[in-house]
């Protein structure tokens, strides 16, 4: 039946994260943001107590449950995952994106890795180590949405493959252990040439080059990184040889890339949802205590709050929607972009109403106005508000015939 | 546990009133809005089906179904037309009143009328609430009633109706359920306007008192009582509407993509034109979110949440009405505009729901408002 009540299972989690946003990570919220890095000292503590940042729950869910087993139990591993990320957006995006983990390295592994490889890269992540991180590399000076458009390229050699390129905009591309980097193997076979490979840290030809200067969540690493000749062995080339090799029109990197996003919008979809919250709640909370109770001020609140009331539950909903979906082995690459192009916006939305509302104040060590400048970019990565939308429309058109 | 999934009676009722819609709801909704009623034959097979009693009490021979089905009942059926649902003669918005007083001794003779299988036509004149005046006065004339008078703003199913449910504040501020009922005496003029903008079907009137005396025998509920009541009715009726708003949008997110996808300009199906699939794609976007608040604030009432935000969810709901309608014109072009295509219908029929239907600033501060006049904790 339609329900919006969370398991016992669900409510737990969300109260744990919600505890860790509220305890550990607001506290450092406005210092991490001017000193534009999360404190070293902060993430060792944080890692020794086992907290990680993983969104790999989606793509292990989907094949399994699309074999067409049985299921004895009914999954809730991406439900558990949103309702946790939620938390953790509001507690603070930036230093979420930092918390020690995978990543959005994660789910590329997680999904088309070799058990291998799932070994060899997923079981660094460890409370008894350093903290360690993995990345996503995809976007390039001159491929962002279109991602059939990188120029990165991979030359097969003798035991591996040589990687040349530029990639940008990567979150914790730095200080990453590795790095899921998409490359060409072949410019004019177009998606079917892109590969996707495991480089790892130190690997000579590899480079972080800059770390970029950002509006908003500034405490979040984002990197430049650089591949002059670099040099990765057969064994890092995601999935094997064999797994490009299936079919003649088997999977290509670029689809690797794609399932990432279904499996990883709605976790930064709800990661906006948590920022507009965090906003929404701090709002009404100061215009309940500080505010005329009369008057036109007072109705003109009340009706922006009402409305971010219903932006962010309507959000979410959408959210909860594209993860229940993966977790019944359903495919979600609709709902995906769906909450993703709607709570991105919404989230910047929500922002700017409640910015409206605190006037002139809001300019001061209100941490709305962080958050305004933190929520632009949910409606910016893991594909634009556009390109959601443009995803919407080919799987509204597909039934008819038409690709757009 | 967080689910999406319908369950099976609710999908097989749904497949049936969506196959209904489809099949016998569409092709008569341009002939009902010319005979400015819904079709005698359409109204008798929807009675059979059981979709007029979807929230009439259990007790009355209704279905008295959750909430949270009957508005997925309720969308699938509007999807063939809201003008033709709006329509429906019987027991209209006043049901959700009656759920909460099956019992109520005035009640027993309309009850009684309904086990017939169709239900007498009533309409809910509420103008017991807002600030600007709803053109009808209620006056104590004595110990023993009352005095209506004046003349109502429009009314769904006015010009239809046997029975009247009247909310309204007297004199001495006394909040008032009344019913009335012709065949016990009572006397009103419905006054049909020259309506053209939408729902020319759904029986819209002005109501109008000459010094009708009401016998304090007629009063459902009075004070606190009255208050409680209508609140929860009212919490009930705003779910219901906006359901049957949201089936409006998903015919138009079907239609428009249906067309979009066959219709060529410049050598290529225009759904191919970035303008039109991403606007498509916003519709459809708006239409699932809306979905969603539709089916939070029927499963919050379902479970007797103590506050729902229902009114705010309707004001949100008229605003997403309005622009996917008016996309779904937009989308066609010049055959947007014309009556032999659909869509132009539903823009109009969606500009006068939110007419009848409170209007969207107002339904989102009155929720507003329950947010700000929360207690707030004193820190100590």
């Amino acid at each position: 039946m339609i329900s919006f009540q969370l398991s016992d299972h669900q409510q737990q989690v969300k109260e744990i994260v919600h505890w860790f946003a509220e305890n550990e990570m607001r506290p450092i919220s406005m210092e991490a943001d001017r000193l534009g890095k999360v404190p070293d000292e902060w993430l060792e503590r944080i890692n020794q107590l086992g907290i990680q940042l993983s969104t790999s729950s989606f793509g292990g869910d989907k094949q399994k449950s699309g074999s067409g087993e049985k299921k004895k139990t009914e999954r809730q591993g991406n439900r558990l995952a949103v309702i946790a990320s939620e938390e953790l957006g509001w507690g603070d995006p930036a230093i979420a994106l930092t918390l020690p983990g995978p990543g959005l390295g994660g789910p590329p592994v997680q999904s088309s890795g070799t058990p291998e490889q799932k070994e060899r890269f997923l079981s660094i992540f460890s409370r008894d180590e350093p903290p360690r991180w993995g990345a996503y590399a995809l976007t390039e000076p001159d491929a962002g949405s279109d991602v059939s458009g990188i120029r990165t390229t991979a030359k097969k050699v003798e035991g591996g493959y040589v990687l040349n390129g530029q990639k940008i905009f990567i979150t914790n591309g730095g200080r990453a252990s590795w790095v899921v980097v998409f490359a060409t193997i072949d410019r004019s076979l177009g998606r079917a040439g892109h590969r996707a490979f495991v480089v790892e840290k130190g690997t000579p030809g590899f480079s972080c080059t800059r770390l970029a200067h950002k509006m908003g969540i500034r405490a979040s690493e984002t990197a430049e990184l650089l591949f002059e000749d670099c040099f990765v062995p057969d064994e890092n080339l995601l999935g094997g040889e064999e797994y490009y090799q299936a079919k003649a029109s088997g999977p290509s990197g670029f689809r690797v890339a794609m399932k990432t996003f279904d499996n990883t919008r709605p976790i930064v979809a709800s990661m906006a949802i948590g920022i507009a919250r965090a906003a929404y709640e701090y709002t009404l909370d100061l215009v309940r205590r500080e505010y005329p109770k009369q008057g036109s001020f007072y109705h003109r609140a009340s009706e922006l709050l009402a409305d971010a009331e219903l932006d962010i539950e309507a959000a979410r909903l959408l959210t909860w929607e594209a993860a229940w979906k993966a977790d019944i082995g359903q495919p979600n690459a609709k709902e995906a972009a769906m909450c993703k192009a709607y709570a991105g916006k919404i989230a910047l939305d929500v922002c700017a109403k409640c910015l409206e509302l605190l006037g002139p104040i809001g300019l001061e060590q209100h941490i709305v106005e962080k958050l305004y400048r933190d929520a632009k970019i949910f409606d910016i990565f893991e594909g634009t508000n556009q390109i959601q939308h443009l995803v919407t429309a080919r799987q509204l058109y597909e039934p008819h015939g038409v690709r757009v | 546990m967080v689910s999406f999934q319908p369950t099976e009676d609710e999908q097989a009722f749904v497949d049936l009133a969506r196959d209904f819609a489809k099949e016998r709801i569409r092709p008569l909704a341009r002939e009902c809005e010319q005979e400015g009623r819904v079709h005698p034959e359409l109204v008798k097979k929807i009675e059979e089906v059981g979709f007029a009693s979807l929230e009439l009490p259990e007790s009355w021979g209704g279905l008295e179904m959750p909430l949270i089905s009957q508005v997925q009942i309720l969308e699938a059926l509007s999807s063939g037309d809201l003008g033709v649902v709006q329509g429906l003669p019987g027991a209209g918005d006043a049901a959700s009143l009656f759920r909460f007083i099956p019992d109520h001794p005035l009640l027993a003779s309309y009850k009684e009328a309904g086990q017939k299988g169709t239900w007498p036509t009533v309409a809910f004149l509420h103008a017991a609430e807002g600030e600007i005046p709803q053109g009808v006065t209620i006056t104590s004339a004595d110990e023993t009633g009352y005095v209506l008078n004046g003349t109502s703003q429009p009314v769904r199913l006015a010009a239809f109706a046997d029975y009247l449910l009247v909310s309204a504040v007297d004199s001495q501020g006394e909040t008032l359920l009344l019913w009335l009922d012709r065949q016990k005496g009572n006397r009103w003029q419905a006054e049909a306007g020259d309506y053209r903008l939408g729902l020319l079907a759904s029986g819209c009137a002005r109501i109008r008192f000459d010094e009708e005396k009401i016998s304090s025998d007629q009063v459902l509920a009075k004070g606190d009582e009255a208050k409680d009541l209508l609140a929860k009715a009212l919490r009930r009726i705003q779910v219901l509407e906006a359901s049957k708003e949201i089936g409006l949008m998903d015919a138009a997110v079907s239609y428009v993509t249906e067309y979009t996808a066959q219709r060529k300009a410049f050598g290529q199906e225009i759904a191919k034109f970035q303008g039109v699939s991403f606007t498509l794609a916003g519709m459809a976007i708006e239409t699932q979110a809306m979905r969603h608040l539709v089916l939070r604030a029927a499963a919050d009432i379902d479970g007797d949440k103590g506050e729902v935000a229902a009114s705010s969810t309707l004001g949100r709901v008229h605003r997403a009405l309005r622009f996917v309608s008016d996309s779904g014109v937009q989308l066609l072009g010049g055959h947007g505009y014309v009556q032999e295509f659909p869509v132009e219908k539903w823009m109009r029929d969606a500009e006068a729901q939110t007419l009848l239907y409170g209007r969207e600033g107002e339904l989102l501060i009155q929720r507003g408002e329950q947010l700000l006049d929360r207690k707030v904790p004193i820190e100590v």
